[in-house]
């Protein structure tokens, strides 16, 4: 990927504050850029589905492998499992997880929250820069509607998208009755910035940690909750269904600190398991969590449901470079929205930084590609984001709106303030996912997908500040619909659809030696986890 | 590119020896703790999420010769010697309050006391200042609260992670940190009123009324 590049010492000689920069070059067609140099359409990335709902139709190679993989389990390692029953089952403890759970709980139902590491263990706690809501009187629901379709090439579903926008305000409101804080100016309305490809100021705050706000707010609301049980450390390997395998009835958890198997039935299970950086997809960096592996998309490919825009993942413009240790992660489109601008080794913009997240991500891969790229020792490439020039122009705004990102690269001795950050696309968010209506119901009755892991929304390129209100709206909205399942629970329960699934595998020649879901990256599972 | 962050550096440089768990680990200078248990395949580290020090998950005990401190394993450097002990998952809070029951804002305070009982017993011994991975003036903070002033209290944990160290540290049980948690969340339940949010909202409820007045429309 690397052709040459200047090296890292050389590049900050060079570096100028004081520079006097030309605007970005026009850039003529998005489609070639983003044909040349987005992962998503490099030739190798890509395979064809051979069996499931989705057989025929495209998907990333490493996802592929996960979905068209062998279960850990069947019947025999049921035996003797104890039995839980409960209203509503969430799987996954993140921000949907937890909204799903309140909105549940508030309404009476019996809820059995399970995550595999500890509640509040998410993408949510991570996510810094804010979350989208029309409240500005230059904004409309229309316009949130608009930028996120076009945003996501129009291949979103306008209407979830409209549901989602049409949330949006109270969502807010929601989130500020639960206790999260949201930074305010001088008047007292909510503080709204405007960031790549929105039409209106419409991104809300706290500092950088809006992410962290609201997780901590939401784990505290579900720990203090007398309607909901949580269970920490406890990945679900399998879902369960009816006889005819046509139906989600519950799900078998194991434990990551005895391995002891427990089944779970219920007639509504929520799944709000998150995304998938930890597969490393195409072998880029993530900005992701740990636990951030994919596993509901393969439970529930394995139970039938539909997914989509398999092929199409966010890839962040801004992961960060150096640091080593924090290779990856996130820098936030805050900064680029509050004015930070991107430089290649030569010191010249080479793309509006305000455009899509994938184009901005694209025209970075070309520059590393082309050698215009800053090469750090180990031979990784990227490009600056100028923060010194924004500080000058702003002093002191570093500090006061993004907190986070002063301490977090302090501790490894650079300053954002006087030195630019070495950055590189990170592989950051799954745009697809599972196929669901606006309240979250997928195409297997009883099974709900909602947050990251769900699919349509963004079409094939999030913007910011939509991932937030995605996963508390459509959380919402699935805690509400899942109660309404009126059916007396399942009779028996049962892993037909695993069976069925291993009947497609063999039947299409497809080895059976790769188990999945994938639980933890092989480098963090040594004792813990064994695929 | 790097697929993982523990993958980073070649093998030239010479190698720091500590120990994480009891096992001697040979790691690469300026890896976290975190990537140099990965490295040196420490079984069964289950604490790791965020690897950017917001989740509070993974909290070691640190021991240097006799001096014995707290910290988070991902923000942690290695050292020569150092011994490392990641400790286990929090407890579950003792306490109990579900903000939705808060009617009268000006019983707070008395409610705060019934909730968090321990927190006018502040010994002002310092253990949670010392302890807390984020630099936040805990004890500050608590009595702060313990007083009524609950935005300025709750703005002082701003950038805490809930790792809970400070109550582990506590010999009073306090419960720092879902203390400043309390304080955050009363603040903005009872004082977060945009005009510009509710401008909207009401907009939005003008908005359904019509709709619902006109048969032939739906949302």
């Amino acid at each position: 990927m690397s052709n040459g590049g200047t090296p890292l010492a050389q590049a900050r000689a060079l570096y100028r504050v004081d520079s006097e920069l030309a605007a970005p070059p026009e850039l003529a067609d998005p489609d070639t850029l983003l044909n040349a140099f987005h992962p998503d359409h490099l030739r190798s990335s890509v395979v064809k589905l051979a069996v499931g709902a989705n057989a025929g139709e495209n998907c990333q190679r490493e996802l592929a492998q996960q979905l068209q993989a062998e279960a850990f389990i069947d019947e025999a390692d049921l035996a003797g499992a104890p039995v839980t029953d409960t209203d509503v089952l969430i799987i996954g403890g993140g921000g949907a997880g937890c909204a799903a759970a309140l909105a549940a709980a508030g309404r009476g139902a019996r809820v059995l929250l399970v995550t595999k590491l500890r509640l509040g263990d998410s993408n949510t706690v991570m996510a810094e820069g804010g979350i989208q809501a029309a409240i500005e009187p230059d904004d409309s629901i229309q316009r949130h509607i608009q930028d996120t379709l076009r945003g996501g090439h129009h291949a979103g579903d306008p209407e979830l998208v409209s549901a989602m926008a049409q949330d949006g305000p109270e969502v807010i409101r929601w989130l500020i009755e639960e206790g999260m804080q949201f930074e305010q100016t001088a008047s007292g309305d909510l503080h709204t910035r405007k960031a790549g490809g929105m039409s209106a100021a419409r991104i809300m705050h706290c500092r950088d940690y809006t992410g962290l706000e609201m997780m901590r707010v939401l784990r505290e609301a579900v720990i203090q909750h007398r309607g909901i049980e949580v269970w920490e450390h406890s990945p679900a390997v399998e879902l369960l269904s009816n006889e005819r395998g046509q139906k989600c009835v519950g799900a078998v958890f194991t434990s990551l600190l005895d391995g002891r198997f427990r089944i779970v039935r219920t007639h509504s299970v929520i799944l709000a398991t998150g995304g998938l950086g930890r597969l490393h997809l195409n072998n880029f960096p993530t900005s992701n969590h740990l636990g951030a592996t994919g596993d509901g998309l393969v439970l529930a490919y394995r139970i039938g449901a539909q997914l989509r825009d398999l092929d199409s993942f966010q890839y962040h413009p801004t992961g960060l470079v150096h640091p080593p240790y924090l290779s990856g992660k996130l820098v936030t489109e805050g900064v680029r929205a509050a004015g930070a601008l991107m430089l290649n080794a030569a010191g010249q913009r080479f793309v509006d930084e305000l455009l899509p997240r994938d184009i901005v991500c694209a025209a970075i891969l070309r520059e590393c590609a082309e050698g215009r790229g800053i090469r750090v020792d180990d031979g990784r490439v990227g490009v600056w984001l100028d923060t010194p020039r924004l500080e000058r122009s702003q002093p002191g705004m570093l500090e006061r709106q993004f907190p986070k990102l002063l301490a977090r690269t302090q501790m490894s001795g650079i300053d954002p303030r006087s030195e630019p950050l070495l950055i590189h696309p990170t592989l950051h968010y799954q745009n697809g996912g599972v196929v669901i209506d606006v309240n979250g119901a997928t195409t297997v009755p009883g099974l709900f997908a909602v947050g990251e892991l769900a699919g349509g929304i963004h079409g094939r390129n999030r913007i910011m500040g939509n991932a937030l209100l995605d996963i508390i709206s459509f959380g919402r909205r699935a805690g509400v619909a899942a109660i309404s399942e009126h059916d007396r629970g399942p009779k028996k329960v049962t892993l037909e659809h695993v069976n069925q699934a291993r009947r497609a595998l063999t039947l299409a020649g497809m080895p059976l030696t790769q188990r999945a879901p994938q639980i933890l990256p092989d480098y963090a599972a040594k004792g813990i986890w064994n695929r | 590119m790097t697929s993982t962050p523990a993958a980073a550096t070649g093998d030239s440089q010479p190698a720091v020896n500590l120990t994480i768990n009891g096992i001697a680990v040979a790691a690469r200078p300026a890896m976290t703790l975190v990537e140099a248990a990965w490295h040196g395949g420490v079984p069964r580290v289950t604490g790791v999420s965020c690897l950017e020090s917001v989740c509070g998950s993974c909290r070691v005990l640190l021991r240097r010769g006799k001096e014995v401190t707290v910290d988070l394993a991902c923000q942690t450097f290695v050292e020569e010697g150092i011994e490392a002990v990641f400790l286990p998952p929090q407890a579950t809070p003792k306490h109990h309050y579900e903000i939705s029951e808060f009617t009268d804002s000006w019983n707070n305070l008395a409610r705060f006391h019934e909730i968090f009982p321990e927190a006018s017993h502040c010994r002002h011994c310092h253990g949670c200042v010392r302890s807390c991975p984020k630099g936040i003036d805990v004890e500050s903070a608590i009595n702060l609260a313990a007083a009524g002033h609950f935005r300025d209290a709750g703005e002082m944990f701003l950038e805490c992670v809930m790792c809970d160290l400070c109550d582990s540290a506590c010999p009073e049980q306090i419960a720092p940190a879902h203390v400043g948690l309390f304080c955050r969340r009363v603040s903005a339940h009872f004082r977060l009123r945009p005009p510009n949010l509710i401008q909207r909202l009401e907009e939005q409820r003008k908005e359904r009324l019509l709709g619902q007045a006109s048969p032939d429309s739906h949302e």
